[in-house]
């Protein structure tokens, strides 16, 4: 058990620890998790299936070393994509965090959590 | 040795070292030690994040890989950079929330064990033992290159600099290096970039046709294929690139710098577009070096083709860019190897001293004196290990640290933040798993045993097949997880409860 240092933190006493499992359970944070679950499940298959897709195609095939424009064929274009793709689901996810931002806040509100000063 | 060297070269020992002096002000406690207070701000852990992590290996590495083998060169940078979505999405925000300074702070925030910790700590040990002998090797023969001294005294000269930053100014100094360094290494990737693309009339068509004609590869240095032939090999380097950057100790350490959650990952989003960035200039470098340098002149230089990216820069600027991509290169060894040094000496005075053998209760001045002998320790225990290391082909260690991290850390972070059944001994045998297979299979791979006499470390036939192990070790990592985790079944839901809600809100973080 991590002894709270009641100088440095001035809020809460060990004997105030709340109930996890309560906040847990509770319907706002139930929905955070699943918002959350929601998005990057299906950004983390998206993103290392593309990716680890990429090997195996120039691995096993050629199809890739068709010209795409003049000599620049589709490896390059598959291998630049995967840099779009990780600038776009960074971009996308930015604007995903700060709803999760806001529902992680309303959640430490409504069981009365107030920011402790660390240090 | 030209004069211009000499001059770039004292003004970047010159200006880190009054950094260092004034970070050492700053640097009164183990916070502010290991974390720089916690104060830094997104775009400056951005730069500071790349900074740690374009190592030599990425600037002249990646660089002289696609000079040498055209598209396969630039699987590398590939597999970097997407490996900051496994950081972002998974391991960031967590990492903030519920650790303080290292990796295994984290994964007790769970589960309180000093076998875990311990765990942790060796396996962060290990990383940071072998990047750094990577990185002190290449340094060495690269300085030795560039600047006409022995090896020796370029490894101790690099050895003196990272301890002094570390030691006097802690976090604070190393971040400031980084970013210091990243900035330069950006400044000096664009350059040349914009003096390769000039020669080819900005036309990226034009380059692509010039250079089916500028290598003994011919056109098939357009293609995959010509250095990875093995399609399995090629795939277990990919996914060691991928999810090892998530479980680099120093990469890790630098999200403890930041106030929140929030800042970590705007420091990741940061660090996405400079690294990005910086990976689609290494086509310019490598493509430009293969044109106007030549593959004879590169390897004769350096057989690894480490040396591409400064041949480039005389070829296109002559000695005045020649001089500064050299700064450049060494800046950013610097750099990485102190903020390697910074977590190898977290883990062991945080970890191993302040928390298992003190057990929590070291004062703010044993803390601060067990970082800085750690310190003093991790460095000089790399330097007698790289000065030991010179003849060695030690280049695979770095490669080797990715599927480490990703076999022995990734896979318990994960555990950790998700799974309600993890437990204690599920912790255990996940690091310990992944760490000894990475280890061993790699000591049985043609990166160690070669049957060329002076190729690898061991002389004689492979026994494993592959290069890199991850494509084995990091299943290996996760398997040995469940199945601790199954032989105990011991389960502590409400703990799992509270650090589901402490990774997912940022609250309550100093319970």
């Amino acid at each position: 058990m991590v002894v709270v240092d009641k100088e440095k933190s001035g809020v809460r006493e060990p004997s105030n620890v709340p109930d996890f499992a309560l906040i847990e359970r509770s319907v706002g944070f139930q929905q955070l998790m699943k918002k959350k679950k929601r998005f990057l499940v299906p950004s983390i298959l998206l993103f290392l299936g593309l990716y680890i897709l990429f090997p195996l195609i120039i691995s096993y095939t050629d199809i890739l070393n068709a010209s795409f424009i003049g000599d620049i064929s589709w490896s390059w274009v598959y291998a630049l994509g995967l840099f779009v793709m990780t600038w776009t689901l960074v971009t996308v996810y930015m604007k995903k965090a700060a709803e999760f931002d806001r529902m992680a806040e309303e959640t430490l509100k409504e069981f009365n959590y107030e920011e402790e000063k660390v240090q | 040795m030209n004069p211009t060297v000499v001059i770039l070269f004292l003004l970047i020992v010159g200006i880190t070292l009054v950094i260092t002096y004034f970070a050492a002000k700053k640097t009164n406690t183990a916070s502010e030690f290991y974390t720089a207070g916690g104060g830094l701000s997104g775009w400056q852990n951005g730069l500071a994040i790349s900074g740690d992590y374009l190592s030599a290996a990425s600037f002249l590495g990646i660089a002289g890989a696609i000079a040498l083998y055209g598209f396969d060169g630039f699987l590398f940078s590939i597999g970097y950079l997407v490996a900051y979505l496994v950081v972002l999405f998974i391991v960031a925000e967590p990492l903030r929330n519920l650790g303080k300074y290292t990796l295994a702070d984290m994964i007790n925030s769970r589960f309180d064990a000093k076998k875990v910790r311990a765990g942790a700590a060796l396996s962060s040990l290990t990383i940071v033992i072998f990047y750094m002998i990577a990185q002190l090797v290449g340094a060495g023969a690269l300085i030795q290159l560039l600047f006409n001294i022995p090896y020796w005294i370029a490894v101790l000269l690099v050895g003196i600099m990272m301890t002094i930053y570390v030691l006097f100014g802690g976090m604070t100094a190393t971040s400031w290096v980084q970013i210091i360094k990243a900035v330069l290494l950006m400044a000096g990737t664009t350059i040349i970039s914009f003096l390769v693309l000039a020669k080819f009339n900005f036309n990226i068509l034009e380059m692509f046709t010039a250079m089916k004609t500028a290598t003994p590869h011919g056109a098939d240095f357009l293609n995959p294929g010509v250095k990875y032939k093995m399609p399995l090999d090629t795939l277990s380097l990919m996914i060691a690139l991928v999810l090892g950057t998530a479980g680099l100790p120093h990469i890790l350490m630098r999200f403890f710098t930041v106030r929140d959650a929030k800042t970590a990952r705007s420091s990741v989003m940061w660090a996405t577009w400079i690294v990005g960035i910086f990976y689609v200039m290494t086509i310019f470098l490598g493509f430009g070096a293969a044109a106007f340098v030549g593959q004879d002149l590169i390897v004769a230089t350096n057989p690894a083709g480490n040396m591409a990216a400064p041949l480039l820069a005389q070829a296109l600027g002559g000695d005045l860019l020649m001089s500064f991509v050299s700064a450049v290169a060494f800046a950013t060894i610097l750099a990485v190897v102190a903020g390697l040094v910074l977590s190898g000496a977290s883990a062991f005075a945080h970890d191993i001293y302040g928390q298992i053998i003190k057990k929590g209760k070291a004062t703010e001045k044993q803390q601060m004196n067990a970082a800085r002998y750690a310190s003093v320790g991790v460095a000089v225990f790399s330097i007698i290990l790289a000065l030991g290391a010179q003849t060695l082909n030690v280049a695979f260690l770095v490669s080797l640290a990715f599927c480490i991290a990703a076999s022995a850390n990734l896979p318990v972070i994960i555990y950790t933040i998700f799974w309600k059944k993890f437990n204690t001994a599920g912790a255990l045998s996940s690091m310990i798993t992944g760490l000894v297979s990475a280890l061993i299979l790699v000591s049985i791979s043609p990166s160690v045993m070669n049957p060329v006499e002076g190729a690898a470390i061991i002389t004689g036939n492979p026994i494993f097949p592959l290069t890199n192990p991850a494509l084995l070790s990091v299943p290996l990592g996760f398997l040995g997880g469940w199945i601790g985790t199954m032989l105990t079944k011991e389960v502590d839901e409400a703990k799992f409860a509270e650090v589901k809600v402490k990774a997912n809100t940022g609250g309550f973080r100093q319970l």
